[in-house]
């Protein structure tokens, strides 16, 4: 027992991106607004970004970009770029889905003067 | 010169989604023969990569010339290949008929449409011919934006569903990317043939499980695997009828294509005891969907409706042919694959056609049919057999390599499973044909609210003969093609 | 619709940082390679610019309509973007393989920084202006077509 809750704490990173994780699963599932859905949606996605940044990080390291070009590069100095390369990937696509989800919310509420899902679904009956 | 063909396969649709705004400023007219000349080089580039690919085994694509596992490469085996050349037919067909329905707006307005289906296109093929997970997240996420788009451009009701499509499917590719980062922080490596190396010894690992069980999630989202099949009915009802063809055959399809890779690929199944709990999950979850997809279209009122719950059911049956870890079942379910998305294509061909023409949307307005519509009902009747697996139909092959291969491994669910699903399918085809044919289901005349047309029209009647002869053809050629499938499948060594 | 902003203390500040923040976007473009950095935080950041612009000015006085016509360079910066790559094809090597360029003078490694600066100037332009296509389809202001569905 004691040693489950050391390898919790010892990892805040992880324990950070599982309450983001469900909280934003949460917002996107029960809230009936279409924009605080979206806001989960993105949450969550931020998430699993935050996620991925943190497990590149090493004891000591410095951003990866090369200090100087000539010597000896220690790969210890340097955090992981892989990570980093596929966080700016997913955040542009972040960026896009969210672009297209707010663009048929906006059409949603030319159509239905409305914004809640519950009432939406009652107009469409 | 020749291993060049999958990146031009993947330009062609792009460069004329690129190109398009700028070609219908000045002329509004040619946004459809562009992207109908884009799909015919795409289908004559798709055949000459499987020739290829025949003659002198697989292409590895290495991006940018950076060897694997440091970039990213693309991989045109006889799978993907073959895969490839379904989907740019299908678009291809799919792209005639719905030019030839009546879209509303401006051409400007209609390039918007056409874009979206290139930017499709090449997402697709981006999937198919990936051997990189990531590269597979991003591909997947560019089809979901335009499938949702396309969805939407509906207006009305569409929107809604096509929100709630892209809900789903950007929480089911967050669960596909945490878990690519649960492979990656297990591995240190993406690259697929990279994994497969690593992967057998970690197993057993925490990390890897959950990580494959989000991966698993994820897909099984993106291909609307009941019970996470939510969003298709709706969205494929109420999408336009010139675009439901399109998108109901191609985008679940690919989704479990990549989760086929991924099983068999990279993580090595039907080797050892590990995995064949994975598999016997995936079995399971298909003979629920075959099943339950079935069930649920027997009670459908609505044509498209009803089509589309067959689509749930046929991604079951898949599933099933590709959770039992032998070779037979998995060359069946790709042959299955390919088939249903063909059958699919026609089915929402024939209800587009059935609305647009003769005014019938539901199940009481079939009589309608009954003595004005023989290509049709010769249409319907020829993907019923096939969906319901009568020989010499493909769908029956199909059925037959899954049935193969579930008795060879033992699970005899499995084959039951098949079993009632076919059942369940024939109780919902008979619904239709009864309805059109037995005269006590009301006259023709008083039923249809439009004026019934003459026969559909040449375009129309070809659309639907080429599908038909394709899925006559997949049956009669069969063997050949599953001996591909085989040959393709061998390297697993299953 | 949206109109100038009333406040002149807005109006005169806005017109001085405008061409700041595209100097910053077009110094993080170029330094990407050396630097955090690179072709979507330019965007990103030139976006931003020309959204202030609109927000700020409105769509009719000329600062604002310069934002609003960017709109009809949609896909520009993909085309650039896929024409090296082309290019490349063209030189021999892969797609995207910017070795293969064919531009006399440079040694390998000179061509590889120069294609993946060339590509990155196609995400920027791309990126931005896919931010105020966004922008300006949400709100009502008619910029081409009309609003896109």
């Amino acid at each position: 027992m004691v040693e489950l809750l050391e390898a919790v704490i010892k990892r805040p990173n992880f324990v950070a991106f599982v309450a983001l994780f469900l909280w934003g699963l949460y917002i996107a599932i029960t809230h009936h607004n279409l924009v605080k859905k979206l806001i989960g949606l993105y949450i969550v996605q931020t998430s699993v970004i935050f996620f991925f940044v943190t497990f590149a990080a090493k004891q000591g390291a410095t951003v990866p970009i090369l200090l100087s070009n000539d010597g000896k590069i220690e790969a210890r100095a340097y955090t992981n770029p892989l990570p980093h390369a596929l966080t700016l990937t997913a955040i542009v696509v972040q960026v896009a889905t969210l672009g297209v989800s707010v663009a048929v919310v906006a059409g949603i509420y030319r159509n239905y003067d409305s914004l809640d899902e519950a009432e939406i679904l009652k107009k469409l009956e | 010169m020749m291993k060049h063909i999958p990146a031009v396969l993947f330009l062609i649709p792009l460069v004329a989604a690129i190109s398009m705004p700028m070609v219908v400023l000045r002329r509004p007219g040619w946004g459809r023969p562009m992207t109908l000349f884009a799909a015919c080089a795409m289908c004559v580039t798709a055949v000459a990569n499987l020739l290829v690919v025949l003659n002198s085994g697989e292409i590895r694509y290495l991006f940018g010339g950076w060897r694997a596992p440091v970039g990213i490469e693309w991989v045109a085996d006889g799978l993907a290949s073959v895969m490839m050349i379904a989907v740019s037919l299908l678009a291809t067909v799919c792209l005639v008929y719905g030019g030839s329905v009546k879209l509303p707006g401006s051409a400007r307005r209609l390039a918007l449409h056409y874009i979206l289906i290139l930017l499709l296109l090449s997402a697709l093929t981006g999937v198919v011919f990936a051997a990189d997970l990531f590269n597979v997240f991003v591909f997947l996420e560019v089809a979901t934006l335009c499938t949702s788009g396309l969805v939407a451009i509906a207006g009305g009701k569409a929107l809604v569903f096509a929100f709630r499509y892209l809900i789903l499917a950007s929480i089911g590719a967050t669960f596909y990317l945490l878990g690519v980062s649960f492979l990656y922080a297990a591995t240190g490596t993406l690259n697929m043939a990279d994994l497969a190396q690593r992967l057998p010894g970690l197993l057993g690992s925490k990390a890897v499980i959950v990580g494959l069980v989000f991966m698993f999630i994820g897909l099984a989202i993106k291909m609307a695997l009941m019970p996470l099949h939510g969003w298709l009915p709706d969205a494929y009802t109420y999408a336009l009828d010139a675009v439901s063809p399109l998108l109901s055959s191609l985008v679940t399809k690919v989704a479990l294509f990549a989760w086929i890779r991924i099983m068999y690929w990279v993580v090595g199944a039907g080797h050892d005891a590990e995995t064949a709990q994975a598999l016997r999950v995936c079995w399971m979850l298909g003979a629920l969907a075959a099943v339950g997809g079935a069930f649920l279209a027997l009670i459908q009122q609505d044509v498209k409706r009803m089509f589309a719950y067959g689509g749930v059911s046929h991604i079951g049956l898949i599933m099933i042919g590709a959770g039992l870890g032998n070779q037979t079942g998995l060359a069946g379910s790709m042959f299955y694959l390919i088939n249903d998305a063909v059958m699919q294509a026609t089915l929402f061909v024939l209800a587009g056609v059935a609305i647009s023409h003769y005014g019938v949307r539901t199940m009481g307005d079939l009589a309608v049919l009954r003595e004005r519509a023989p290509w049709m009902i010769g249409g319907l009747i020829i993907v019923g057999l096939s969906m319901i697996g009568i020989p010499p139909t493909g769908g029956f092959f199909g059925k037959w390599y899954i049935v193969l291969g579930a008795l060879q491994s033992g699970e005899y669910v499995a084959v039951g499973a098949v079993i009632v699903a076919t059942l369940l399918t024939m109780a919902y085809f008979m619904g239709l044909f009864v309805r059109i044919f037995a005269s006590h289901y009301g006259g023709g005349e008083q039923a249809s609210p439009v004026a019934p047309a003459a026969e559909m029209p040449l375009v129309l009647r070809v659309c639907v003969g080429i599908l038909c002869v394709g899925i006559l053809s997949l049956g009669l050629c069969s063997d050949r093609i599953v001996k591909v499938l085989l040959d393709a499948t061998s390297s697993l060594k299953l | 619709m949206i109109g100038a902003h009333d406040s002149v203390i807005v109006l005169t500040i806005s017109r001085m940082l405008i061409p700041l923040i595209q100097l910053y976007a077009i110094y993080i473009l170029f330094f990407g390679q050396y630097s955090p950095g690179g072709g979507f935080a330019a965007g990103v950041i030139f976006g931003a610019s020309l959204i202030l612009a609109i927000l700020v000015f409105g769509p009719e006085t000329h600062a604002g309509a310069v934002a609003t016509k960017v709109v009809a360079g949609d896909g520009l910066g993909l085309l650039v973007y896929a024409g090296v790559g082309g290019l490349c094809l063209i030189g021999g090597g892969e797609y995207l393989n910017y070795a293969a360029l064919e531009l006399p003078g440079l040694s390998e490694p000179a061509r590889r920084s120069l294609g993946i600066l060339l590509t990155q100037i196609g995400v920027g332009l791309d990126i931005a202006v896919t931010a105020v296509s966004i922008v300006l389809s949400l709100s009502f202001i008619p910029h081409g077509e009309g609003s896109h569905g």
